[in-house]
């Protein structure tokens, strides 16, 4: 037998040389942009759907958490649990930019030191330094509102007094990028969930169409568009807002289309600032949303930062407004027509009737009551104050004797120490 | 013959560098020759000249190394990803197999696959320089994959595959990774990832600063024995280790299979029965075995001890000499090997 001596040493090693740097520029994927126009399209053939079957849980917001806790473990430079955590959220969720950047700099820093958030080396910083700067500001956003928490208890302040009607309510903080969702339990308003949301490229304030910004107020959800007749642009659903409300039109606002919504398949969430006027959610946070809220009830209150008061401040901030409004009722209890008229806004527009043409029908209402007196049910007061302060009211109107009324609503505003209608409209 | 099943054969590349400079080598001529066509561009041939060794020699790693080379080296990246899986399957300690399949896949760009095989390749082998490198290729690779997605740039033109080193023999004369790479996988660049400029939010204030980056040092293993009692322990594990040595030798594979403590994990995916039975019939099988120990070094601490050596092994065919580390525990009144290693 032929021996073989085999002196196994280590492999001559061939190398091949290797460059790190090789990443190549690449130029931005062009993003579909909707054209105005294309959006109305489609917002017109929508059609609303009273319900919807949730897909299957997904968590978005779970998605933002494990997120977190990869920052802590970097914090606590624990990058290998870090990278093994990165590594799993970015394969549940790819296009979640944010956890690639982490995630690329928990790789880069097994073999270099990354400085910051997003050390991204030289050529691709050229290609991305748009996204890039955006992709920080929304890791600056989400931290804050994580560690800006509202105080226990708190409601933001424009909700005054809600009814039982009102389920829910949403207040947006643009400061903190932050939707939150609050529940009207019986023991008062409750925070139960918040999400990051991204608002108009120009912030808030809208004024006019195009003018690419959030409508900052106090609004209804007005339906819940069926995802499937919607673009993927919008993601998993949309919530449409009446805006312009009373008081936009009164201050002479155009556009429109303004919606809650999800984001296309390629993103999983969208820059702080990033919308043409809609606030917009990750999808499986909208998921959550839609399932949650109720069409037409849930108030969403656009604000540049929230306060958040204590629900007694609420109700004796409340309670000048309630003494107005319930004169109101006294008045029109009474059947006085002029008493009743008094509490109405020269400036008065009820769908395009001026006060004087919407008169008579003030004046059929009262010949109906005929001196019973009403009831206001289900009240809820939405305060909103900026060069103004107005009040969002809506009840259900029921006089003595009858079992039910319409369902009103009123915006007030306040002149001096007094408050006056400026519309009235029944919604229902 | 069952040379190559040798289960030794799967540390052989790890002998000792001075007996091959100073025994005039009888250099299997045929992993030469094919050495030298490989290195002339003549791959034709050389796979010729392969497969009719492996005609005889199905199981030859070094020979199926240099298949999987020739196979990658003529265009055939899926051939070769055959050839090179199955060398890791059938040789799991082996960590060139593994470098060269994280190669193909990076080539690929499949570079979560080949950081898997790449860790793979460090775990069988922690000072194993080429594959530190590359991994710090891939990761770099990786890193840029992940910007490229958040940073949402066009990842359809994609960049040059990374240029890994390739290991062209399984077996050559340059013991480069005999010397040990300064940074093990563990004290690699970890680097100070800067905390996000806002960090723990969670926390109400308390805001986690981050501590020093750098790792921890080399948990240090060796611990003078500083009694007479560890001396007398010391004295036990060597015995024990020796015992083991010669149980293996004398093919006593009872006693040498005793040796070791249930809580023993054998290296790869094997289960502790496919592993017993894979040593049984490769030890029993043999005619003559010789295991002979050199410069056992044994250090205890408390009911844990390690022992390293130089382990020379012959039978046959085949001459081995390879550092190993054995890791004891103490269990009642007996040391029972916990872990086995080669390498340093």
């Amino acid at each position: 037998m032929k021996r073989h001596f085999i002196f196994l040493l280590f492999p001559a090693l061939v190398g091949l040389a290797m460059s790190a740097s090789a990443a190549s520029h690449k130029k931005p994927t062009a993003k579909a942009k909707p054209t105005a126009s294309a959006r109305h399209q489609s917002a017109a053939k929508t059609k609303p759907v009273q319900s919807i079957k949730p897909p299957a849980l997904a968590n978005g917001d779970l998605a933002e958490a494990r997120l977190l806790t990869i920052y802590q473990l970097m914090a606590k430079a624990q990058s290998f649990e870090a990278l093994a955590k990165a590594e799993q959220l970015v394969k549940d969720h790819p296009h979640f930019q944010l956890a690639q950047l982490v995630y690329g700099d928990l790789l880069a820093a097994r073999t270099r030191p990354v400085r910051v958030v997003g050390d991204v080396p030289e050529p691709l910083l050229t290609a991305g330094a748009p996204v890039l700067s955006e992709l920080r500001d929304e890791s600056q956003m989400r931290l804050k509102a994580l560690r800006e928490r509202p105080p226990a208890g708190a409601l933001p302040s424009q909700f005054l007094a809600l009814s039982a009607r009102n389920k829910h309510a949403i207040a947006i903080d643009a400061s903190r990028s932050r939707l939150y969702l609050l529940e009207n339990r019986p023991t008062g308003l409750t925070l139960i969930a918040d999400y990051y949301v991204s608002i108009g490229k120009s912030g808030l304030s809208k004024n006019a169409e195009g003018d690419l910004r959030t409508p900052m107020g106090v609004y209804f959800i007005t339906s819940n568009l069926d995802p499937k007749s919607l673009k993927d642009f919008y993601g998993s659903g949309a919530l449409p807002i009446n805006y312009p409300n009373v008081l936009d039109s009164a201050r002479g606002k155009t556009g429109g289309g303004i919606w809650l919504h999800g984001t296309p398949p390629s993103q999983f969430s969208r820059a702080p600032l990033a919308t043409d006027g809609c606030v917009v959610l990750a999808n499986p946070d909208l998921m959550a949303l839609i399932r949650t809220v109720e069409v037409r009830t849930t108030p969403v209150v656009i604000s540049q930062s929230l306060k958040w008061v204590t629900p007694n401040t609420a109700r004796s901030e409340s309670k000048p407004f309630e003494a107005a409004l319930t004169a109101w009722q006294n008045a029109k209890s009474s059947g006085n027509m002029n008493q009743v008229l008094s509490f109405y806004s020269p400036s008065f527009n009820s769908n395009g009737k001026t006060l004087t043409q919407w008169t008579p029908s003030l004046r059929s209402e009262l010949n109906k009551v005929q001196g019973r007196a009403i009831q206001l049910k289900d009240l809820s007061l939405l305060r909103w104050t900026d060069t103004a302060d107005t009040m969002v009211v809506t009840f259900g109107e029921v006089a003595d004797g009858t079992r039910t009324g319409p369902t009103k609503r009123q915006y007030w505003v306040r002149q001096g120490n007094n408050w006056k209608i400026f519309y009235e409209g029944v919604i229902g | 013959m069952k040379l190559a099943r040798t289960p030794i054969f799967t540390t052989l590349r790890l002998l000792a560098l001075a007996f091959a400079c100073t025994t005039p080598i009888a250099y299997a001529d045929d992993y030469g020759d094919v050495n030298q066509m490989l290195q002339a561009g003549k791959l034709n041939e050389a796979m010729v000249k392969v497969e009719s060794y492996l005609a005889t020699k199905p199981a030859d790693p070094q020979m199926r190394f240099l298949k999987g080379v020739i196979q990658r080296n003529l265009g055939k990246q899926a051939e070769a990803i055959a050839t090179f899986t199955k060398l890791t399957e059938d040789y799991p300690e082996l960590p060139e197999p593994y470098n060269n399949l994280a190669v193909l896949y990076a080539g690929q760009n499949q570079f979560d696959k080949a950081r898997a095989a790449l860790e793979m390749a460090i775990r069988t082998n922690p000072s194993y320089a080429t594959a530190h490198e590359n991994l710090g290729d891939v990761y770099a690779r990786l890193a840029s994959q992940a910007y490229n997605k958040a940073l949402q740039l066009d990842g359809a033109n994609p960049a040059v595959p990374p240029k890994l080193a390739l290991i062209r023999e399984l077996f050559g004369p340059n013991n480069k990774g005999q010397h040990p790479v300064a940074p093990a996988l563990a004290s690699a660049p970890k680097a100070a990832v800067a905390k996000p400029s806002t960090p723990a939010p969670t926390a109400p204030t308390a805001v986690v600063p981050a501590p020093p980056a750098a790792t921890t040092a080399p948990v240090a293993a060796a611990k003078p024995a500083a009694s007479d009692a560890t001396a007398k322990e010391a004295k036990d594990v060597e015995e024990v280790v020796q015992a083991w040595a010669r149980a293996w030798a004398a093919k006593d594979i009872t006693a040498y299979l005793g040796a070791y403590g249930k809580e023993f994990d054998p290296a790869g995916k094997q289960s502790r029965a496919a592993w017993e039975a894979e040593r049984r019939n490769r030890i029993v099988g043999k005619n003559a075995i010789s295991v002979k120990l050199d410069n056992v070094n044994v250090t205890v601490n408390g009911s844990q001890a390690v022992a390293k050596f130089r382990q020379d092994y012959r039978s046959g065919a085949l001459a081995v000499s390879s550092r190993k580390t054995l890791e004891l525990l103490k269990t009642g009144n007996r040391w029972l090997i916990v872990k086995e290693s080669t390498g340093n």
